[in-house]
Parts: structure tokens; sequence; C-alpha cells
């Protein structure tokens, strides 16, 4: 159902053998789904960490249910918290900018980088979200545990389709 | 100024504008709570965002859509585009699915204009999906087919986002509005908060206002009052309930010697009331104090004895209320009545002295009076006795003269004796059996000489019923009577004086006396003066009449003793009418009084030998002469006791006995010789005596005596006495006398023997009594009752305890009824006498009726003592 371009197959492929770790990134086997980039001091792909869908489900991932006020019903979620995938990284910046296939982007400033708080999800209900629903990546807060989350600032902030963060100084 | 009414109508409205201010209040509470209500709703509502930024969506939407079909239109030129084509469309395929589901896009889906584009879009994305998702080569060929619907969706798209758009912006003005009418409603809350706030304050003040000027007027009346409680010249201590001092005025500092200060807080009753009565716990009349109630209106005003500080004690008088308000006061006004009670006592005190002094004054002129009789009578005696000596006729005239003044003397002297007794309180009426027929013949043959004197008609009649006899001092009365004929034939020449006599009521029990002259009369304004003491309307017919001016002053006295009235009318040149009501006992005519003269053999036939018992040598003289000159033969005994004794020698034809004397009086000496069995015993004696009160003579009687003649003694009345005694005529031993009284006693009750009867009570005979205590100088009554109690308290104690069989029985018992006699103690005196018979009888008396003696004494003195408490 998804479709792989043929750079990104050519890309995972060189990527296969680099086990994932915290100090060592692997390379991308697949095509990426996110590039890190900016003010960060752990890369694979140049100045960029690159991680692919099996990258992100080999990180240390987490699981919450809240509503959210673009969908119906409960929705469980599974991703990497979003402080942790900036500890991987070794973000060194104050704010990141998040970017999506559509080109919204939104800033998000380091204070919201905390425990059980926003995470990148990559599962909704256990599924793979496709494009076509928000995917491929989706930065969730956990909107219903926090009420604090529920202003237009944080919803703003929860971008889906994303594909791209950078650092900022 | 109305001050309550105006107050109560202030407050009246105060009142209401409370009440509706704080209704007003609740209203606009009311409308805070729902206002709160709604803004904390939208506020609620406003929290939590429930919104994206909509307008990004769907612009991004057209923007998603038109980047979509410009990339189909580069992949019609380049095929290697079609990977972008595929991104472009998935990105708008999921902004719709995005804009299908959630919250956020609730009213765009509700939206009925953008519902049909909306759906028209859908059904596009769905039927192009197995096209992108299809190998590229289908899908480039059907690339200018999609891109030709693409326009037509471009439409739609379009159609979809301003219908959405437009539909938001109604939600978001109905939103506004809501907003502004919920402004509106708080403006106008505020607004209503406001007027009833402004409402409040100016009620409130209003009521500060008004406590205020109520402030005001109650320190204006506090200060009034403290004003008023201060300078009041009387003591006021207000205490509370409990008896604490909360008051204390200036009055009550100087009284008391406390200050203010130190006297409020402490109790009252120890402040005030002296610590021994306290002790005792004896309240008297500050009783409702310590019972803390209010006093009844008999226990608010009182006098008491109080404390100051230095312990001094004074009489006071308090007025005393209890203050029922939240909080009971007592409220004493106390004023030092130590000056008005030392004067209260001082008057007292000498209004005693006075009526002593009067009373001694009084009693000095009876016993003057009495003893400036004895003398006269010697006087008047003697001058009688001169008559039977030849005088020439100038020494007649001037023994008539003399005569004439002693006798104006010795009225006087009676008159003087008779004021001087009511005035001393020694003088009480007689009760006593008397006939009114005879009492008005006597008393016209009295006045007759005088009557003749003026040339003046003198007769008495009864007006209605005619009558007899009655109880009551008939002495008096005809003294009464005598002294206004007297003086009625005393103002009338050639006239007539009338006497009428009337019942006053069908019972007989008030009598009415007139005496009725045709005389000069009395001008109306003399009329109250003439019964005042010491008055003569004219002095030279007082003169020429005579009289000490007593007369009618007496006269009105012994009518007030006897319970009667006297007065007079008179119409001056018309004549006079002097009237007496008395109310006096009726009873059957009475027997004729055996003293009263009668027809009767002039003088004794034969000269006779008598005994003449006198202490006083001038009677003794005088009436030696009398009968001397008339050739009787007469023995001289100077007491009682030597009468007894030269009686007892031989048989005199008849015996004089004087009553009072030293050593044994007559009455004594006359049963001495009576009991006896002397030569005398059954002699006649004669009674002399100074003035013989019905009672005495019935004693006299009673002892033996024969008869009894009233010193001065006349020698006509003298001679014809004895002529009856020695006739026979009046019996020589009375029917009743000693031998027949002992058989009365023996029967115990009859008692014929009084005609004094017992009045006031069966113990006591009153009229004897009476005559011991108007006859003995007060201090020798005392002397004699006080000896009389302690004999009989001896006496009859003994005798109570003493056996019938024993031989002092009688004697003593004799004793002590001799004892009784002069006190009137007459129930006892009978049974002492019952049992001295029955004893002599030979009948021996009961114990039981020897201890009854005591008993019968108790009640006996006591009655005598409260008897002599009254006089």
């Amino acid at each position: 159902m998804f479709r792989l371009p043929p750079l990104r197959a050519v890309i995972a492929v060189a990527l296969l053998a680099t086990p994932l770790a915290a100090e060592d990134l692997p390379i991308p086997e697949d095509t990426p789904v996110l590039v890190v980039s900016g003010a960060i001091t752990n890369t694979n792909v140049g100045e960029t960490a690159s991680f692919d869908y099996e990258m992100l489900e080999g990180l240390e991932t987490r699981t919450f249910t809240t509503k959210t006020i673009w969908t119906d019903g409960d929705q469980t979620f599974t991703g990497v918290q979003l402080s942790d995938l900036m500890e991987l990284v070794g973000a060194e910046g104050n704010e990141i900018k998040a970017t999506a296939i559509n080109d919204y982007a939104v800033n998000i400033p380091r204070e919201d980088w905390v425990d059980d708080g926003p995470m990148v999800a990559f599962l909704n209900h256990g599924e793979k979200m496709p494009v076509r629903n928000k995917g491929p990546l989706w930065i969730v807060y956990p909107f219903d545990q926090k009420p604090e989350y529920q202003t237009e600032q944080i919803y703003s902030r929860a971008i889906w389709q994303l594909d791209r963060i950078i650092v900022l100084d | 100024m109305n001050l309550p009414d105006d107050t109560s109508t202030q407050s009246r409205t105060t009142l209401v504008q409370t009440s509706g201010a704080a209704a007003a209040l609740l209203l606009c509470v009311g409308l805070v709570v729902w206002l709160a209500w709604l803004v904390l709703r939208e506020i609620d509502d406003f929290s939590v965002a429930n919104s994206d930024n909509l307008q990004w969506s769907l612009a991004q939407a057209d923007v998603e859509f038109l980047q979509f079909r410009l990339s189909m239109k580069d992949a019609q030129d380049n095929p290697a585009a079609m990977e972008d084509v595929r991104r472009r469309f998935d990105i708008f395929y999921s902004r719709m699915v995005t804009m299908s589901s959630g919250r956020v896009f609730h009213t765009l889906r509700e939206s009925v204009q953008s519902s049909a584009p909306r759906m028209r879009v859908l059904d596009f994305l769905e039927n192009t999906v197995p096209l992108i998702d299809g190998p590229d080569e289908e899908f480039l060929a059907e690339l200018p087919d999609l891109l030709e619907q693409s326009e037509q969706v471009t439409a739609d798209v379009r159609a979809f986002s301003l219908a959405a758009l437009s539909a938001f912006a109604e939600v978001s003005d109905a939103r506004r509005e809501g907003i502004t009418e919920l402004m509106i409603y708080i403006a106008a809350v505020l607004l209503a908060l406001f007027i009833g706030l402004t409402l409040l304050a100016y009620a409130m003040f209003r009521l500060f206002r008004l406590a205020q000027k109520r402030a005001d007027a109650l320190q204006f009346a506090s200060t009034r009052m403290k004003t008023i409680v201060q300078t009041s010249p009387n003591a006021i201590v207000v205490t509370d309930e409990v008896g604490v001092v909360r008051e204390f005025n200036t009055a009550a500092e100087a009284l008391f010697g406390y200050t203010r200060a130190e006297a409020v807080g402490r109790l009252a009753l120890e402040l005030m009331v002296p610590a021994e009565t306290l002790a005792r716990h004896q309240f008297g009349a500050l009783a409702f104090l310590d019972e803390h109630r209010r006093p009844r209106p008999e226990e608010q005003h009182f006098e008491i004895t109080l404390q100051t500080r230095d312990l001094h004690l004074f009489p006071a008088e308090v007025s005393a209320d209890r203050a029922e308000a939240d909080n009971a006061l007592y409220v004493f006004y106390i004023r030092d009545i130590s000056n008005w009670k030392e004067a209260e006592e001082q008057l007292t005190e000498a209004r005693d002295r006075a009526l002593a002094g009067e009373r001694t004054k009084s009693e000095f002129l009876a016993v003057m009076s009495h003893e400036m009789r004895t003398p006269l009578n010697g006087l008047l005696g003697a001058m009688q006795l001169m008559r039977d000596h030849s005088l020439s006729p100038r020494q007649g005239d001037l023994l008539d003269r003399m005569q004439s003044s002693g006798r104006l003397l010795l009225e006087l002297v009676n008159d003087v004796l008779d004021l001087a007794k009511f005035e001393a309180g020694k003088m009480k009426a007689e009760e006593a059996p008397f006939s009114i027929n005879r009492l008005l013949d006597g008393l016209v043959e009295t006045a007759q000489p005088l009557a003749q004197t003026y040339g003046n008609e003198l007769n008495w009649r009864w007006c209605g019923v005619e009558g007899g006899g009655a109880i009551g001092d008939a002495r008096r009365l005809r003294q009464v009577l005598l002294n206004l004929v007297g003086n009625a034939l005393k103002f009338t020449r050639d006239g007539s004086v009338e006497v009428e006599v009337e019942y006053l009521d069908a019972a007989r029990t008030e009598v009415e006396f007139r005496v009725i002259d045709n005389g000069i009369g009395i001008a109306e304004k003399d009329l109250a003066r003439i019964f005042q003491d010491f008055e003569t309307l004219d002095s030279s017919y007082a003169r020429e009449a005579g009289g000490t001016g007593l007369g009618l002053g007496i006269a009105r006295r012994f009518m007030r003793l006897m319970g009667g009235e006297i007065g007079a009318e008179s119409e001056p040149g018309e004549g006079s009418l002097f009237w007496i009501r008395v109310p006096l006992t009726p009873v059957a005519d009475v027997e004729a009084d055996p003293e009263e003269p009668r027809d009767c053999p002039g003088k004794p036939k034969r000269p006779l030998d008598v005994l003449l018992v006198e202490d006083n040598e001038i009677n003794r003289f005088i009436v030696r002469e009398m009968l001397e000159g008339e050739g009787h033969s007469v023995t001289i005994a100077e007491n009682g006791q030597a009468g007894v004794d030269t009686a007892a020698l031989r048989r005199f034809d008849a015996i004089l006995m004087d009553i009072s004397m030293p050593i044994m009086d007559g009455t004594t000496a006359a049963s001495h010789i009576r009991g006896g069995t002397g030569a005398c015993a059954a002699a006649p004696i004669i009674a002399l005596t100074a003035h013989a009160l019905p009672e005495e003579r019935e004693r006299f009687r009673k002892v033996g005596m024969s008869a009894c003649l009233t010193k001065p003694i006349e020698r006509p009345l003298l001679l014809r006495t004895l002529a009856q005694v020695i006739s026979g005529e009046i019996p020589a031993i009375p029917e009743d006398g000693p031998q027949a009284a002992s058989a009365a006693q023996a029967s115990a009750a009859a008692p014929a023997v009084t005609s004094a009867p017992a009045s006031q009570s069966d113990l006591l005979d009153e009229a004897r009594l009476g005559a011991f205590l108007s006859e003995v100088p007060r201090a020798a009554a005392g002397k004699l009752l006080e000896r009389f109690f302690a004999e009989m308290d001896r006496n009859i104690a003994a005798l109570a305890e003493t056996s019938p069989e024993d031989p002092d029985l009688a004697p003593v018992a004799h004793q002590c009824a001799g004892s009784c006699g002069p006190f009137g103690v007459e129930a006892l005196r009978r049974a002492l006498g019952r049992i001295e018979t029955q004893v002599k009888t030979g009948t021996l008396p009961e114990p039981a009726e020897l201890e009854a003696l005591a008993d019968l004494w108790q009640q006996s003195r006591s009655a005598l003592e409260a008897r002599l408490e009254a006089a």
C-alpha cells in the first residue's frame, strides 16, 4: 500500500548494516521518514540524523491514549518521546522547527521536550499511519492527561505528516 | 417636639426602605449568581481551545488541491513527477479526511450548503484512489481526463470552503452575539447592583442618622436624669437585681459617708443595713431585696434604721420600687428622719407631760373639792344649829345670808368636783334601774320653791306613750335636768316652765327630755356658746340668778358620759327649749326608792339613846348638837372599832355610823355589830355618808344598816329618819340584810341583793369597781390593788390545795371574799361566800369546787387588769 520510491530503497540498502545505537546512529536502510538537522551532535547522514521506520521502531517507544480535536473517539498513539529523540540526536538548541510534508511548519520550544510530554507518534491504534491520514509521523501531546495542553498554541504544535525537524540554536 | 411619634414614623419609613433595599440586593445577588454561572461556562468553553485555525485549514484545502492539479499538469510533461502527484493527492486526501472527523470541523459538517460540494470532492477522491495507487502508465493515460475532472472539483472545493467559511462566520457571529448579550447582562446586573448598593447605602445612612438622633436623645435624657438624681436633696441609691449598687447620688454620699466610687459595685444591704440586722437575717422592710422581687405597694414606703460609714445608726424613711427593664433595677429614695423622729418624740413627751399635768391638776381639784366639803358641811350644820338659839331679826337675816352663801359655795364645790372628776377620767356612768316618773316628780318637787320665787308655773308631762322604768344614771340625769329647769326658772318671770318627756323610738331605748320656758330667750349667736365652761350670757342676770357658769358645761359632759346629746333652741323674747336625748335600757317601772323622803312622822316620840360613830370632830359636834337639841342623849365613838366595842356594852336605840373612818370603817363596824351577839346586834344602824352611790347604799343594806343619810345632815331629815327606824316603819334590819343574806348566799345564786347588776362581765361588778376607782385616789388604789393581788394570789393558791375539813378554810375564804368586795370581784366573792356558808352549815364543799377557785381567780384577775388598763 505504501510505495517506496527507488531512491529511498537505495539509501535503505546502503545503511542496512549499521546497528541502532544512541552513540552511533546507524544509517537508515529504508527511505527516511524523519530528518533531524540543525544544532545536533549525533548525525548519521551528513549533517543530519535521519530515521527510517525501522529505526524509529527500534528506539525506546511509549504509548498513550487521548482524544484529539481532529479525530473522533479515543486514540492510542505509540511513538518516540520528543525529549528522548532530542537527547538521541544531541539537540543543543532551545527550539525546534518541525515541518510537514505539506510544508506546514511550527516551532516547539525546549520546555515542551519533557517526560510524559509530546511524542513523535508513528502508530495509531497499533497501525502505521498513511500520509492520507496524517501519517507517517504526528507529534501528539497527551491532551487528556494535561489540560494545559488543551490550548490553541499546543494544538498548532501538534503537527501531522511530519518529515523534518531543524533544531534551532 | 413629639419625639416618640416622629421616631416611630421614621423608623417605619426606614424599615420599608431597608426591606426594599434588601429585596433589591437579593435580586442582585441572584443575578450575579446567574451571571457568574454564564461567565464560568463561557470561561470553561474558552479555557479549552476547540478550534484549530479553521480558515487556514480551509484555505489550505484550496491550496493543496491546486498544488495537486499543478503537479498533475507537471506530470503530463514529465512523468517523473508522478511521485509528486501521489504526494499532493495524499496531502489533499488527508486534509479532506481530517475535515470529515473531529469536533473542530463539526460546524463544517453541519453546514448544508457545504455538504453537497464536499461530498462531490470526497467522491472524486475515492474514485481517484485506485488510479493513484495504480501503475504509472494507467495513471498517465487517465491524467488528461483527471485534469478535466479536477477542474470541476476545483469549483466544488472552492464552493465547499466558501460555504464552510460562511458557516464558521455564522457560528462566530452567533458566538459574538452571545458574548455581547452576556456583556449586556453583566452591564445590566452591574447597574442593578450599583443601584441596589446605592439604595442600601442610602438606607444605611438613614439608619445611621436615626441611630445618631436616638443616641443624642438618649444622651440628653441620660444627662438630664443624672442631673436630677445628682441634685436631689434626698439620697438616691440604685441597685441591680441582686442589690449591687449602681448609682449613688451626691445626697447619698453625704448621708452615708461613702463616695460614689466606693459605693458602686458593693452590696447595698451590706453597705447601709446594720451588720447585726444582717447577721440575724432580719431584713425587715428590705426583705423584697433579699428575695429579688418587686416590693408590694404597702412595702414601697417604710421606715427603717440604717447605718452610715462610721457605723452611726439613724432612722430613715425609704421609698423603694423596682424598675422592670431588661435588667431589673431597684431605686431607693432615702431620707434621714432623725430630726423628725426626735421632734416627734419630744412632742409626744410634751403631750404626755401636759396630759399628765392636766390629770394631776384635775385630781388635785377633785381632792381639794372633796376636802373642802367637809368643813363646809360643818359650817352649814353649825348655822342650822344656831337657829335653835334665839336670834334677833338682824341676826336671823345675817344667818340667812350666810346659809345662802354657804349653799352656793357647796354647789360650786360640787360642780367643780364633778368637772374635775370628769376631766380626770374617773367618772363612769352608773347603770341602775330607776323610775322616770318618780325622777320627774322629785325634780318638780325640788325645784318648786325656786319656781315660786320667780312666780313661775312648773309641770312635767309625757308626750306620746307613757313610760316608766329604765336603767341608767338617774343621779346624773336628775342633776342635768335640775340644772336645765333651774336655768329656765331663773330666766323666766311669772311664766311657765314645762318639762316634756318622750320616747324617740318604739323600743324605748332613747328618751328625750325637753325643758320649755317662755322666758327671755337666747340670741342665736349665743346658743353654741352657752354649753362652754364658765360661760354666762349676761353678767347682771348671772349675778341675780347665781351660778358658776359651769352648769351647762357639766350637763354637756354628763350627757356625753351617758352617750346622749344636749342642745337648745330659742327665740329671744319668746322663750327657750333645752333638750337632752339619752339612751336608756327600758325596764318595768321600779319600786319606790326607800331613800326617797316620804310623808312620815316628824320626830321621834321619846328621848332616844343614840350611839354616834364619827371620826370627824366637827361632824360629831354638829350631829350631837342636833340630837341633844331634841332631847336625845348621844354617846360618841371615834372610829369603827370603838363603835363596835361601845355597841357591845349596852343596847342603844339607834346607831349613827359614819362610813369612812380610820382603824375600822363604818360598813365593817356595822357588819361586826350585826354579826356579833352584842347588845346592839339588832339595833337600827343609820349610815352617814358624804355622797352615797346606789351600790354603796346596797352594800350598807347588805351589812344590815337600816338607812342612809347624806351629808350635810339636814336636821329635819335626821330626826324623821330616826323616828322611822324607831317606829319600825323602816325595818331596823333590812329584809335582805345579814341574816337573810346568809340564807341568800347559802342558796348560792339568788341575786336578790343586786340592785346594781353586774354589767359588763359576770366576773366583775362594774359599778362597785367603778366606785372604787373613782373614790380612791389613784396612787392609793394602785397600792391597794397590788396588796389585793398579792394576798389573793397567796390565799387562793392555799385554798385550792386545802382539804375541805381544814378548820382554816372558812376564815380564809371569808377574808378573801371580804377583800374581793371593794374591787367588785363579784363571781369569786360569791364562790368564796358559798364555800364559807357550806363550811358554816356543816356541808363540806367539794374539793373540785376549791380547785376551781384558782381558775376563777386567774380569770377575775385578768378581767380586772384589763379593766384597769382601760381606765
